[in-house]
């Protein structure tokens, strides 16, 4: 079962990779981001509301060290001015989470298929499925998928603190993966709402935890394949398309700010971000 | 664990029930369905508040098919699955920013900000988000404790409010001292009866994060203290240390109107600091000056703009030749700073404008703090932002609701009167100096001589453990409240806190419900009042027009309106602005830097704040923005100087002032000043619960005594340390394995040049 699996992922990994049509499903909603890293002012509002939201687990100093941190949503600081006496040019900050890749790479090396792709355009983790193998991490180029090493229940929420918990989604247990889901039982009540109202879903009916909270709007999301998304102008305006990688050359103006990380892997990411624009004037 | 509300306990929350009922039932007999019924109920977030119906499969009640009278029923008032929103306000900073609370099966269980609310426009910061880990906190204080003997033992709030009765009206009202953080509302207004009552005139409005400074060189050099910054309408913001996006003055507030400013017409930003904040961090330019030198730069860059003529507002040929004195080679010589940055970002003000110039932090925490903002505010002035960039005051109508902010005079004012021995009874509301002043000031031992100290408290803080009586209080989320925030950024509003749920313990109370408990053995007139709420109900009905903005306050509707929408906006009162130009006699280093001592910079993150965040899980684990180094204390230090005494990440070094020493690890980084050294404030509790005991160092607790000789702020950045290695070390534990991309572009950077040319900048 599992070879055949994976064999029958690959494949349609590569389909997904490849074709025009980018992907196997037919796709009621492909859910994305534009992030705009030159507004981003790197202030941990969004990574602070996905805990909150999502049942996060706080794992202490020392499993901290061991890298077993779960913020599913982490603000990356870097440096670019190595060879000066200070940053002049400030930090660059980059909110990472997992891209949804349309073709993930994490996606077909799962034996058990506990993580795939849902009609909504989005890479689920099935919890009840997972066994625990981290193939999935292993071959993510973002690094954010995090594996449950321990049971943190306890430890994480001492009473009264366990009050807390989002009663929509559950607190994962030892053994196994999670990651960003795009806050999918936002997106389910949203569809549910929309469903029982028998309207479609428009813009602005689900909005994820980050999104919401973050301060300056630097966070865009929204149905890629609705044309008139928010997020969808966005991508236009800034010629970044689904599917295989676009050479900056192709695009009409190469120095326009969209981008994806990672993009010339062909991972087809739901997340585009906007280049950090720094005045070189100055 | 589910709390289902009771109807039996007269607690504030099933007053809330009460008052939907009562607004259930002025709707009866009209046929809504069930999404406008719940719009039109102080239900927030309207679209949002809807998108709560969670699990639809378990809702019984389907949309349109129910009238509202079947609702009525307290039991019925918790629909399991389906979420509520409900409008309240954030207390976890003095920036007051408005809430929206989901609230499922009775508990509360996410805060978002509050959409209507004009100061941060539905948006939060982290420890907005983490509101909820402060309520739920593992570590509250549940019960009465009175010192008996030695230690505090449980008691009943009989006893304990018969004790605190006893002494507020024994004590001869000067020697009775209240210390609090900044205060606002009906909050501020009952302190300020209770202390009338007493006969005291001893309110210690205390805060370590403040921007006293900024403002009383407004009030001086401006004429209005809390001008109006309009970032967004700024080209060019010039920044002495305001680390505007993260603690300075309304950091949602400032975050929603940089993004203006960075939008459409892209403006450049420009900090001077000795060590990088989160907003230097956003910095086009960093410019690390020599600690303590802002003000000489500020004065530099004045002399560049009138002697070239760039100033767009006359200038005096007598304030010329003052300047005159800053020549170029001289504050290169001071600040470190090239003459040929000085001059660009000189030429910066005069091309790029409108100019926007602040002074912060690092910049006012000088024993001439007070010179260095001055300084900077001729920036202002010459410049022509006043008017433009910098506009009038606009500030709430009703003076006994507006915010009495917090400072550090005031705490140096209290220490002072402790070591006069002029208290007998001290209250402390939202205050631990214990923690948070530094040792020199001998705060914990003046305790000592207080007869009797009063700790209103949700958690056992330093502060309360050496208290005589702790009274346990109910958290923001359990409890009622006003709050008009100092800084609106235009607006006059006042937000209302209300309850998002039963109080998860029986024995904690509001702060206003004691207030009004012990008012009233002070006083028949209060006994009306039951408690807080009542009080509040009252208060709000007789609203004066002027400030509803017209509405009538007695009336149902306006409750029920303040109670959706969380926030009552107002005309407020606008101020007017007369520049005054001067030069100031700003200090230099020379008046205290010796070149053996690094400058120690206890500098304020947004997150664990003045370190009353610090029993915040999340907030523990969340990287620090610049360093990424998370759940201890870390000593900031140029590679250079690191270097130099031989230190690599890691090492535990010992950081000497003259008043104190604390250890902790060395981060080895470039975004900080070779003379300084900086170990973030907010660590290095005795007590505070589990998440903060004994998790790193205290750096306000060794800084020296030395406070701005103007306003009496204590200058937070003027105290020198030797540092020495020990022998110890350990791991540095921070987020992500490098600092640098290596060529894998995450995070690319375009010029904003480029930027013109390709999106027009807009
Ligand atoms: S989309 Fe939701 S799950 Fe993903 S990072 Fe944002 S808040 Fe977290
Ligand atoms: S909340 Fe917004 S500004 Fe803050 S780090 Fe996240 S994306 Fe950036
Ligand atoms: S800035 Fe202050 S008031 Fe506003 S969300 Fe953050 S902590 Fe709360």
């Amino acid at each position: 079962m599992s070879l055949s699996n994976i064999l029958d992922n690959l494949s349609r990994f590569r389909q997904d990779a490849e074709s025009e049509r980018y992907g196997h499903h037919d796709y009621e909603h492909r859910f994305g981001m534009a992030i705009d890293l030159d507004i981003c002012i790197g202030c941990n509002a969004c990574s602070t509301a996905c805990y909150a939201e999502n049942n996060l687990p706080v794992v202490g100093k020392d499993y901290f060290e061991q890298g077993q941190a779960m913020h599913w949503m982490r603000i990356e600081r870097y440096w670019d001015d190595e060879e000066l006496e200070h940053p002049e040019r400030g930090a660059s900050f980059i909110p990472m989470m997992c891209q949804q890749c349309g073709a993930a790479t994490c996606e077909p090396v799962c034996p058990v298929a506990a993580t795939y792709h849902t009609p909504d355009g989005l890479n689920a983790q099935v919890y009840n499925r997972c066994i625990g193998s981290r193939y999935c991490s292993n071959n993510c180029p973002f690094r954010v998928r995090y594996f449950n090493f321990w049971s943190f229940y306890e430890s994480s929420w001492p009473e009264p603190l366990n009050q807390q918990l989002n009663p929509d989604l559950s607190v994962r247990d030892k053994g196994v993966m999670e990651k960003c889901t795009f806050c999918i039982q936002r997106i389910r009540v949203a569809k549910d709402s929309a469903a029982r109202e028998e309207r479609n879903m428009i813009d602005g009916d689900v909005i994820t935890a980050c999104a919401q909270a973050c301060p300056t709007n630097a966070i865009v999301f929204g149905d890629t394949m609705d044309p008139t998304s928010q997020v969808s102008l966005a991508w236009k305006k800034h010629e970044v398309k689904r599917g295989p990688y676009t050479h900056k050359e192709a695009k009409s103006d190469e120095e326009i700010r969209g981008y994806r990380v990672f993009d010339e892997l062909n991972v087809d990411p739901s997340v585009m971000y906007l280049e950090r624009v720094r005045d070189s004037e100055v | 664990m589910v709390q289902v509300i009771a109807g039996s306990v007269i607690s504030s929350l099933t007053l809330t029930v009460v008052e939907n009922i009562h607004r259930m039932k002025m709707m009866k007999g009209v046929k809504v369905n069930r999404r406008s019924f719940l719009k039109m109920l102080g239900w927030g977030g309207a679209g949002t508040a809807l998108a709560g119906c969670d699990m639809p499969t378990t809702v019984t009640l389907e949309e349109g098919k129910e009238e509202v009278v079947s609702y009525l029923s307290p039991e019925e008032y918790v629909i399991p699955g389906v979420g509520v929103w409900y409008a309240s306000t954030c207390t976890q900073c003095d920036a007051g920013c408005g809430l929206h609370g989901r609230v499922r099966e009775g508990r509360a269980l996410k805060l978002e900000g509050n959409p209507d609310s004009p100061l941060n426009n539905g948006k939060s910061c982290m420890m907005g988000q983490s509101g909820v880990q402060t309520h739920y906190n593992p570590d509250r204080v549940t019960s009465p404790m009175m010192r008996k003997g030695n230690s505090l033992q449980a008691v009943s709030w009989d006893e304990a409010m018969a004790e605190l009765g006893k002494q507020v009206s024994s004590v001869s009202g000067d020697r009775f001292a209240f210390v609090s953080g900044s205060l606002s509302g009906h909050q501020s207004v009952l302190t300020s009866e209770l202390l009338s009552k007493v006969g005291s005139k001893n309110h210690f409005a205390y805060e370590t994060i403040n921007t006293s400074i900024w403002q009383a060189v407004s009030k001086d050099l401006l004429g209005d203290a809390m001008p109006v910054i309009r970032y967004d309408k700024a080209g060019v913001i010039l920044s002495f240390g305001a680390d505007f996006l993260a603690t300075w003055m309304s950091p949602v507030h400032n975050a929603g109107e940089y993004a203006k400013f960075r939008q459409g017409e892209r403006g450049v930003l420009v900090q001077v600091e000795p060590k990088m904040t989160l907003t230097g961090g956003n910095a086009d330019l960093w410019v690390p000056a020599a600690p303590g030198t802002e003000g000489v730069l500020a004065l530099g860059i004045a002399n560049i703009i009138v002697s070239r003529g760039w100033n767009k507002v006359d200038v005096p040929a007598s304030v010329k030749t003052e300047l005159a004195q800053y020549d170029l080679n001289k504050v290169e010589k001071i600040t470190g700073i090239q003459g040929s940055k000085i001059k660009r970002i000189a030429s910066l003000l005069s091309e790029r404008g409108p100019a926007l110039v602040l002074a912060g932090e690092s910049t006012v925490g000088q024993a001439k703090g007070y010179e260095a903002a001055s300084a900077v505010m001729l920036l202002n002035i010459i410049m022509g932002s006043v008017g433009t960039t910098i506009e009038p005051s606009v500030s709430f109508p009703e003076n006994a609701l507006a915010a009495k902010q917090g400072n550090t005079s005031s705490l140096k004012a209290f220490a002072q009167g402790l070591s006069d021995s002029k208290y007998d009874v001290v209250f402390f509301y939202n205050s631990n100096p214990i923690y948070s002043a530094p040792e020199a000031l001998g705060v914990e031992s003046g305790l000592d001589k207080v007869k009797f100290k009063v700790a209103l408290t949700m958690f056992p803080d330093e502060t309360a453990l050496k208290a005589d009586l702790v009274l346990p209080l109910n958290s923001a989320i359990e409890d009622w409240g006003t709050h008009v925030a100092a800084y609106q950024g235009g607006s006059a509003t006042m937000s209302l806190q209300q309850p998002l749920m039963e109080p998860l313990y029986k024995e904690t109370k509001g702060f206003g419900d004691i207030m009004i408990a012990l008012l009233s053995k002070l006083d028949e007139g209060y006994k009306q009042f039951p408690d807080y709420y009542a009080y509040l109900r009252t208060s709000v009905k007789n609203m004066p027009a002027e400030l509803t903005g017209g509405a009538l306050a007695s009336d149902e509707s306006f409750w029920n309106g303040l109670l959706q929408k969380g926030v009552l906006k107002t005309t407020g009162v606008t101020g007017s602005l007369t520049a005054t130009l001067a030069v100031a006699k700003v200090g230099t280093p020379t008046d205290h830097l010796d070149q053996t001592s690094l400058t120690l910079i206890p500098s304020a993150r947004l997150g664990l704040w003045d370190g009353r965040h610090a029993n915040i899980p999340w907030l523990q684990e969340a990287p620090d923005q610049i360093s990424k180094v998370v759940w201890d204390s870390w000593a900031e230090m140029h590679p250079h100087t690191a270097a130099e005494m031989n230190l690599k990440n890691g090492d535990i070094v010992k950081i000497e002032s003259k008043s104190g020493s604390i250890e902790t690890q060395v981060a080895i980084t470039k975004a900080i000043h070779r003379g300084a050294i900086s170990v973030p404030m907010g660590q290095g509790h005795k007590e505070y619960g589990r998440y903060a005991k004994q998790t790193g160092a205290n750096s306000l607790s060794i800084l020296d005594p030395v406070f701005d000789h103007k306003t009496g702020e204590l200058a937070t950045h003027a105290t020198q340390v030797k540092v020495s290695k020990t022998r110890k070390n350990q791991i540095l534990i921070k987020m992500g394995g490098s600092d640098v991309q290596m060529g894998r572009s995450f995070v690319r950077t375009v010029s904003a040049d480029q930027l013109r040319r390709t999106e027009g900048g807009a």
